[in-house]
């Protein structure tokens, strides 16, 4: 059964799942979809190409997949994909891709607190906490399980790895690799995450290797290729750290320093 | 032919141009002008003193001409105007002036992107970008092209100079002298915009003039009336030297220091 508010206006083309509940003065655009048990709350706008999963929360007032503040944005279609279980709220702003990648892509179980801006092609991995008024630039990639806190705010094209904590007010500028801890003007690395390592049950082997590769990477006196090239002859074969590695060479803004 | 959505509430006093199309759920009240061409999306309130250009695109949730947020306020009849070709992103709030027939004014072909506050009396100059999430203070003047990084407050009463840049999540407390570029905290002058100047198609010519002018203001042993005084001497006829003079004559909570 779904259930939409009598002044909520839902297109007869948009999709909707079983059980959907949509709040007063709501808007549906035409060409969207949205999964089972998925909530929205009142006077929130669901832009044409939002892909919404199941059991997704959405409160008031969002603007879903509306148009990029690109300028190089010509009315190309795009998509936004919001992952299940995913709960977005009050003021959000979630911009669909422009013809880069064409896509915005919001993981599973993300959070996305009130007033936050994902601006076009970002990626949110799953179990990302947003916290409020981040504001997200174009392009950007936040890796699984990493926690921007309220008041952040990340350039555009730059790289959260997975297990970061972005402290409060600090603006992303540069990559953060996995498992770490930035914050201060101009960002920086401030030590490892061990609050979330604690959290996800993270083994103590797995803790060691990742202390003694940011010991290289960080505390060694050697530059970043230096300390890449240590770190692939120290740790041969090591998933964590072949994943720092993998993290590492891709940056294209590059590193946080310390 | 004008296109309002039945659920949209649009005085009868309020003068509309041709061509505007007014969204769901948005209410324009009395004192109201919208010119041709102009598109106003879902949730908006358009209050009492506001003056639309032609041609703008003003998105979801948008609050134009809202009384002040100054303390023991009254609602005054004062306005806000704003250019053609402007374009207006989600939950933008511009306030209208705090003294009786005042303006807050935004120019022509200006961005506003989403979540940026415009307070009252403020005036900002034609092809500005103002990012996500900046929230401007009382009586703050922004000339023509300038840009504000995202997530930036600006203090009241400050001044940003034309073709400036100020970097996104600083703070502007002092004034910003035109084609400069300013960042980190407390605010300081980088160097030239060169590549907002390069885009607009400034010479290298006018450049060197430029970085020779801020050389005498930042790089000297003079203080900035001394330097003021050099520049006048040095550079008699050139325009863009009186431009900075001007700027450095209006300012008076003093220009951001090296």
């Amino acid at each position: 059964m779904v259930e939409i508010h009598p002044t909520a206006l839902v297109s007869n083309k948009a999709k909707l799942g079983n059980n959907v509940s949509i709040g007063a003065y709501s808007i549906i655009q035409d060409d969207v979809e949205i999964g089972d048990n998925t909530k929205i709350g009142s006077n929130s706008v669901i832009y044409n190409g939002a892909r919404i999963g199941n059991n997704v929360t959405i409160l008031n007032s969002a603007s879903i997949s509306h148009i990029p503040q690109d300028k190089k944005f010509h009315g190309e279609y795009s998509l936004l994909y919001i992952g299940d279980n995913s709960v977005i709220c009050d003021f959000t702003t979630l911009h669909r891709g422009t013809e880069a990648t064409e896509k915005t892509v919001i993981g599973s179980n993300v959070v996305i607190c009130q007033y936050s801006h994902i601006a076009h092609d970002c990626v949110i991995s799953d179990n990302v906490f947003i916290g409020s008024f981040v504001q997200i630039g174009g392009h950007v990639e936040i890796d699984e399980f990493s926690v921007m806190e309220d008041f952040t705010s990340a350039h555009q094209f730059c790289r959260v790895g997975k297990y970061v904590t972005v402290l409060s007010t600090y603006k992303v500028s540069m990559d953060l690799p996995p498992f770490i801890i930035a914050g201060k003007k101009p960002i920086k690395f401030l030590g490892l995450n061990f609050e979330l390592f604690e959290k996800y049950n993270f083994s103590q082997d797995k803790i060691n290797t990742i202390t003694n590769a940011y010991n290289i990477l960080y505390n060694s006196g050697l530059n970043f290729s230096q300390a890449k090239n240590e770190l692939a002859k120290k740790f041969s074969n090591d998933e964590i750290v072949d994943e720092i590695l993998k993290f590492l060479n891709n940056s294209s803004r590059g590193i946080v320093g310390k | 032919m004008i296109n309002i959505h039945p659920t949209a509430i649009v005085s009868n006093n309020a003068k509309i141009g041709d061509n505007v199309s007014i969204g769901p759920f948005s209410i324009i009240y009395d004192d109201v002008e919208i010119g041709n061409n102009t598109s106003i999306a879902s949730h908006c309130v358009i209050y009492n003193g506001a003056r639309i250009g032609n041609n703008c695109k003003i998105y979801q949730g948008v609050s134009i001409s809202h009384i002040p947020q100054v303390s023991k306020i009254q609602d005054v009849h004062s306005f806000v105007s704003i250019g053609d070709d402007t374009v207006i992103h989600e939950f933008v709030t511009i306030h209208k002036a705090s003294k009786e027939g005042g303006f807050t004014s935004i120019g022509k072909n200006v961005l506003l992107m989403a979540y940026s506050h415009i307070a009252h009396d403020v005036k900002i100059g034609d092809n500005c970008i103002i990012v996500n999430a900046v929230q401007i203070g009382g009586h703050v003047q922004i000339d023509d092209w300038a840009i504000i990084g995202g997530s930036t407050p600006i203090h009241q009463f400050c001044l940003v100079g034309k073709h400036a840049m100020v970097g996104a999540a600083f703070k502007v407390v002092k004034d910003v002298p035109p084609f400069v570029l300013a960042g980190e905290e407390p605010m300081r002058y980088i160097g030239l915009n060169s590549v907002g100047l390069k885009r607009r198609g400034f010479s290298s010519q006018q450049m060197e003039t430029l970085k020779k002018i801020y050389k005498l203001i930042y790089d000297s042993s003079l203080n900035v009336s001394q330097a003021k005084d050099k520049i006048k001497e040095l550079f008699p006829d050139e325009p863009l030297a009186k431009d900075v003079i001007d700027f450095i004559d209006r300012s008076k909570r003093g220009i951001i220091p090296r």
